[in-house]
């Protein structure tokens, strides 16, 4: 049995799959990708990440006295903003005449105590950094404000008064609230805003259970190339041989609270091939070190990690 | 993220901190990455008396500049100065010179005695710290001013660098005056800034490869008299010169041996030239090389033990070191980049630790420095004709000339072992050859 083909057919087909299976290889896209760009990354344990991110879960401990203080001077139920409402519970204490003199004269009695220890954590010998304090606390707005407050009203008897005043007002306000689920939005928008003090009058400048910065000012990466590129700015190496590299000068350096130095830099060891130009290179670490003094962004919460910083300067990269 | 996968990255992690990444504890460490010469406020020398003005003035301008040609010093300019030392047995105000952010400060007193010398006296302070760091007095003949304020100089660089300074020695080279075709060459001495310059030779005999000896009294040098050029020793202070040996053909290129006591020079014999030694004392010599080749241009290592030389025995001239008596020569020049680079001209560097060098290569000559062992090679600089280095007594600079061609002549260049600070040396004419002297106030008492 014969089958006639038709050979144009066949031609056909044959040109067609060839013309497809051309397109299928030729016209395909490439998978895009990407060009990576090289960045410069610090590797870092996830315990340091967890540091610096994590809240200052310890800051109550570690922060006694700047809290003190603010309880001494800012007082916050002497705040007469009509916002700030205080809880029932204060309200209940203060309707009786006799209780509400007794707390108020404890605080006023606890006043003298706060700046006591102050004075004996902190050394005589450095008012200054106490008189710095106020610089965190113009961070706050809320603790400027009450300051301000404070200065205007200095004796405790007004505040008593002023508290009485406040409190009229407040207890109208449970009685206009009468509860309606038909109108929850209404009376949410009427509801004025309140506020609830901090801990029970704890102030601070930085929140005891974390903060929008986090403990990065923890970070001890932070200050020590801070204060390294602090001291870079006036080092000027006295030696540029070939042999530069070899050259080192162990330096540590006592330091203040206020970033100042605590007494002059004391030169621990230097090592190279001539000891009198290494002597010459550390002499000039130690004018670099004096010379960029005040180191006034250094964490003072770190101070103890860098009360004495041991720094080494060398020589290696100049050439 | 597979477990093994884990596992590495947190052992890579654990391995770097381990190793002392930023965030270990412990000391901080500080590099610059560039240098920069060292502020120093210079205030003008106080004149003791009216007359003394102008002697003040020199010694604060040859200060001065000696530390800015030094290339480790910045002078801060003195218009600025917003103090005026009038007397320097007073401490300065040093607020005044921190604005200024000067680091050293340096003041002077030139005063003439009765006994009609000179009285300098000056002090460096630590403006920093308010230290003095320096003070010194010295008495002298009025004419040697320029000296005075050379040892001050060495004074503030020792001082403020750790190292010896250079400014006291002085240069002997070859001073060259008219066409190109008739030459006339005279042996000359100068200061190392250009200074004081005098004639040795009144230039009827073509002189070359000049050479100080130790205690700077002496020199050695190749001259072309009536017959051979011969090898001379001349004393700078009696203008005496006799020739060094008696050998029957040309000797050049001699060098003092370390301690003086014995002349390094090549001997031609034929078409080659082999290294000779002369004892100064016994007139003795002894032949360290014998190869059929070129050795030339020997150096003494500075505890003349070692001695490196040029030779063309491996058929291109190349830099071989060898024991100062002589023996197996090992070949330390050997160029990366050009495999036709030739090497010339050696000069071991007075602390020991370079071999300066002419390399010849890419149709341009440079002054370069390589250690002892042949590693560690720098070129400083490279033109159309750069050669014969020599050292400064501290070894941290080195001169050499320079031939720009066509009409012109060559003029002496100083540049830093590390390439930095450029500079000409000013000299009356044409000046090729350069050799430098040991410290002058450190020979005094040789």
């Amino acid at each position: 049995m014969k089958v006639n083909v038709d050979k144009t057919l066949v031609a056909s087909i044959a040109l067609h799959v060839l013309v497809l299976g051309w397109g299928l290889f030729t016209f395909s896209s490439r998978a895009f990708v990407p060009a990576e760009e090289s960045l410069p990354v610090d590797i870092i344990s996830t315990d340091q990440l967890a540091q610096m991110m994590s809240g200052q879960k310890t800051g109550d401990k570690k922060e006694p006295k700047p809290k003190v203080e603010k309880i001494a001077e800012a007082k916050p139920e002497e705040d007469a903003v009509g916002k700030v409402t205080e809880k029932k519970e204060l309200i209940k204490t203060n309707s009786t005449p006799e209780p509400p003199p007794k707390p108020v004269e404890k605080p006023v009695e606890k006043k003298p105590e706060p700046p006591k220890p102050v004075a004996e954590a902190k050394p005589k010998e450095e008012p200054k950094p106490q008189e710095k304090k106020p610089d965190p606390a113009k961070e706050d707005p809320i603790a400027e404000l009450q300051k301000k407050l404070e200065t205007k009203k200095p004796p405790p008897k007004p505040v008593e008064q002023k508290v009485a005043a406040v409190q009229p007002q407040q207890q109208p306000k449970p009685k206009e609230r009468s509860f309606d689920p038909a109108q929850i939005q209404r009376n949410l928008d009427k509801r004025d805003p309140t506020r609830h003090e901090l801990g029970g009058a704890a102030l601070n400048a930085s929140a005891s259970l974390g903060s929008t910065s986090g403990a990065a000012s923890n970070n001890v990466a932070t200050w020590r190339g801070a204060f390294t590129s602090a001291v870079r700015r006036c080092f000027t190496p006295t030696y540029n041989g070939q042999d530069a590299d070899q050259y080192e000068a162990d330096i540590d350096i006592p330091m203040k609270i206020d970033g100042s130095l605590a007494s002059e830099p004391v030169i621990v060891e230097v090592r190279g091939p001539s000891k009198s130009i290494a002597q010459a290179v550390a002499e000039s670490a130690k004018r670099a070190i004096v010379q960029c003094q005040v180191y006034s962004f250094m964490p003072k919460q770190q101070y103890e990690g860098w009360k004495k910083i041991e720094m080494t300067f060398g020589l290696k990269d100049m050439l | 993220m597979n477990r093994r996968r884990f596992m590495t990255l947190t052992g890579s992690t654990l391995a770097m901190l381990g190793s002392g990444s930023s965030f270990a504890q412990g000391r901080i460490r500080l590099d610059p990455t560039e240098f920069r010469p060292i502020p120093i406020a210079i205030t003008n020398f106080v004149p003791g008396s009216s007359a003394d003005g102008d002697v003040s003035n020199g010694v604060t301008q040859v200060i001065t500049n000696n530390l800015k040609r030094s290339g480790l010093f910045a002078p801060v300019d003195q218009a600025a100065f917003i103090e005026r030392i009038s007397n320097i047995d007073v401490a300065p105000q040093f607020e005044n010179w921190k604005t200024l952010n000067a680091q050293a400060l340096v003041t002077g007193r030139m005063t003439r005695q009765q006994d009609g010398r000179l009285k300098a006296e000056f002090r460096l302070w630590d403006v920093v710290t308010g230290q003095q760091l320096a003070g010194q007095q010295y008495f002298t003949s009025p004419e040697y001013w320029r000296r005075i304020a050379h040892i001050i100089s060495d004074q503030i660089y020792e001082k403020l660098t750790g190292e010896k300074g250079y400014f006291d020695s002085r240069v002997v080279f070859v001073d060259e005056t008219g066409p190109k075709e008739r030459r006339v060459k005279k042996l000359a001495m100068m200061d190392q800034d250009g200074a004081n310059v005098r004639y040795l030779t009144r230039g009827a005999d073509l002189v070359l490869t000049p050479r100080f000896s130790p205690n700077s009294q002496e020199i050695t040098y190749m001259e072309f008299g009536q017959g051979d050029p011969k090898v001379y020793l001349f004393n700078i202070e009696t203008g005496q010169r006799e020739i060094v040996g008696n050998f029957p053909g040309m000797t050049f290129a001699p060098r003092f041996s370390p301690d003086g006591q014995r002349v390094i020079m090549s001997l031609q014999q034929g078409g080659n030239s082999n290294l000779f030694v002369m004892d100064l004392r016994s007139r003795s010599t002894t032949r360290l090389t014998d190869t059929p080749a070129i050795d030339t241009s020997p150096s003494y290592s500075p505890d003349g033990t070692r001695i490196c030389f040029e030779s063309d025995r491996g058929g291109r001239s190349q830099i071989y070191v060898m024991a100062a008596g002589g023996g197996q020569a090992q070949r330390i020049s050997f160029s990366k980049d050009d495999t036709n680079a030739s090497y010339s001209t050696p000069v071991w560097s007075p602390r020991g630790d370079y071999i300066a060098f002419t390399r010849q290569g890419g149709g341009q000559f440079s002054i370069g420095v390589m250690k002892p062992d042949g590693s560690g090679e720098r070129l400083l600089t490279s033109g159309y004709h750069n050669e014969g280095p020599t050292f400064s007594p501290n070894g941290r600079v080195l001169m050499f000339f320079r031939d720009p061609g066509g009409s012109g002549g060559p003029s002496l260049f100083s540049v830093d072992i590390s390439g930095r600070n450029e500079l000409k040396v000013p000299t009356p004419g044409f000046a090729s050859d350069p050799a430098w002297s040991p410290l002058l106030s450190s020979t005094a008492g040789q």
